[in-house]
């Protein structure tokens, strides 16, 4: 359903320069995205990188909603956003807060080059990064694998999601897996702790 | 909505405030990092640190509803649009923590029982297995949805509602509550000076009998 109406808006040329695809919206959001995460890596104050990496994970909710993947939104909007911080704030009142005169950690010069490496060498790969929406990215390209699954979840499943078509039914014993081993973190929480009560 | 907030709740605040009060400068605990400069917080609310709010009770009953039927409608309508059990799930755990800190953490404790949350989590895992085995039992493979006596479709569904949104809205709870007891406040750090048979039998762990130590960990949050 949503892969067709994705076929039918009409293609982005892969010639044309990838600046020129960049709206204002995306732009602005990227921009948040990025500042935020160099906030949160460098913010001294662990309550407000706790903070910060909540806003962060709000905006790439916002980002994915923006790239056509609701689903994920959703997932890093509540997980992320909302559970994780909530988590990270209840740890730190239960630790040591220490305050704090410099608002930013200097940098450490070793890893900033380190971490500048890094970003230089993926960067590299980024020329043989199709473009967003091009036809002739692998996802497109390939109608056996994931035009197969736009195609037939619907027929087999009944679902008209094709995110939890294929979570559910089509790879359900890796869902199972997973739902497990969320299932066996509480368990692990409860022996590191030396509980036997969750409440 | 305001029966949930019992007499008990500003007695961590309370005893924090004076039972703890005049021991930050006697030795730091050894799971406990030592102060390097400024204050030391935790000394002052070592408890679950709760401030009854006249701005975020009102919100909180006001947005609580609505984002728990939120939290439902993306469960139990994501084969029709985007979300499933895990989104909802964590949605309607979202919703709990939003509770408890409105309400208080040992409040909403007292509320959500540790029988719903362990409910939860294992039917959660057990309803996804059985489910699958259904289908084994009838001579298919696992998670062979054609072969459930329902529709295709409300098999997927189910699987969604009562394994993966129980299992996981049963384990935030769970870890939520695990982490606003956290570490035990005296000792090593760990809760192993036998409160753990305690907690089997008992939910509320404040026999007259039980020893100061018991009772100081209780008073400041330390009880679960």
């Amino acid at each position: 359903m949503t892969g067709t109406s994705f076929l039918a808006a009409p293609a982005l040329s892969q010639t044309a320069p990838v600046v020129a695809q960049v709206t204002a919206i995306e732009a602005s959001l990227l921009a948040f995205v990025v500042l935020t995460a160099l906030a949160t890596a460098m913010a001294r104050d662990v309550l407000a990188a706790v903070i910060v990496f909540g806003a962060y994970s709000l905006g790439m909710a916002a980002l994915y909603t923006f790239y056509r993947a609701p689903d994920v939104a959703l997932t890093e909007a509540a997980i992320s956003a909302g559970v994780t911080t909530v988590l990270l704030l209840l740890t730190l009142a239960k630790t040591t807060r220490i305050d704090h005169d410099a608002v930013f950690e200097s940098v450490n010069v070793p890893a900033a080059g380190a971490v500048g490496l890094l970003f230089a060498g993926l960067l590299l790969t980024m020329g043989d990064v199709p473009a967003i929406g091009s036809p002739d990215a692998p996802v497109w390209s390939n109608p056996e694998v994931s035009q197969w699954y736009l195609a037939e979840t619907y027929a087999q499943t009944g679902v008209d999601n094709t995110v939890m078509g294929v979570l559910a039914a089509f790879r359900g014993f890796d869902t199972f897996g997973e739902a497990v081993v969320v299932f066996a973190g509480g368990i692990a929480a409860l022996i590191v702790l030396h509980r036997e009560v969750f409440a | 909505m305001s029966d949930v907030r019992p007499e008990d709740d500003a007695a961590p605040g309370d005893s924090a405030a004076d039972g703890s009060g005049d021991d930050p400068d006697s030795e730091v605990p050894p799971h406990r990092a030592v102060p390097r400069s400024g204050r030391l917080d935790s000394e002052i609310r070592q408890g679950t640190p709760y401030t009854e709010s006249q701005v975020i009770m009102p919100t909180v009953k006001i947005v609580a509803p609505f984002a728990f039927t939120y939290g439902l409608f993306i469960t139990f309508h994501g084969s029709g649009s985007p979300g499933g059990g895990f989104q909802g799930g964590a949605i309607v755990a979202a919703v709990v923590f939003m509770i408890a800190f409105a309400f208080g953490i040992e409040a909403t404790r007292d509320w959500l029982a540790n029988t719903v949350v362990v409910a939860l989590a294992v039917g959660g895992a057990l309803a996804f297995a059985g489910i699958g085995l259904i289908p084994v039992a009838r001579g298919g493979a696992f998670l062979q949805y054609d072969l459930l006596p329902i529709p295709v479709k409300y098999g997927l569904e189910s699987v969604e509602i009562f394994g993966i949104a129980a299992i996981v809205s049963g384990v935030l709870m769970g870890l939520f509550f695990l982490l606003a007891n956290g570490f035990n406040a005296n000792g090593n750090g760990f809760g192993d000076d036998g409160r753990a048979e305690e907690d089997a039998g008992d939910d509320r762990g404040d026999e007259p009998d039980a020893p100061d130590a018991d009772r100081a960990a209780a008073t400041d949050g330390g009880e679960r």
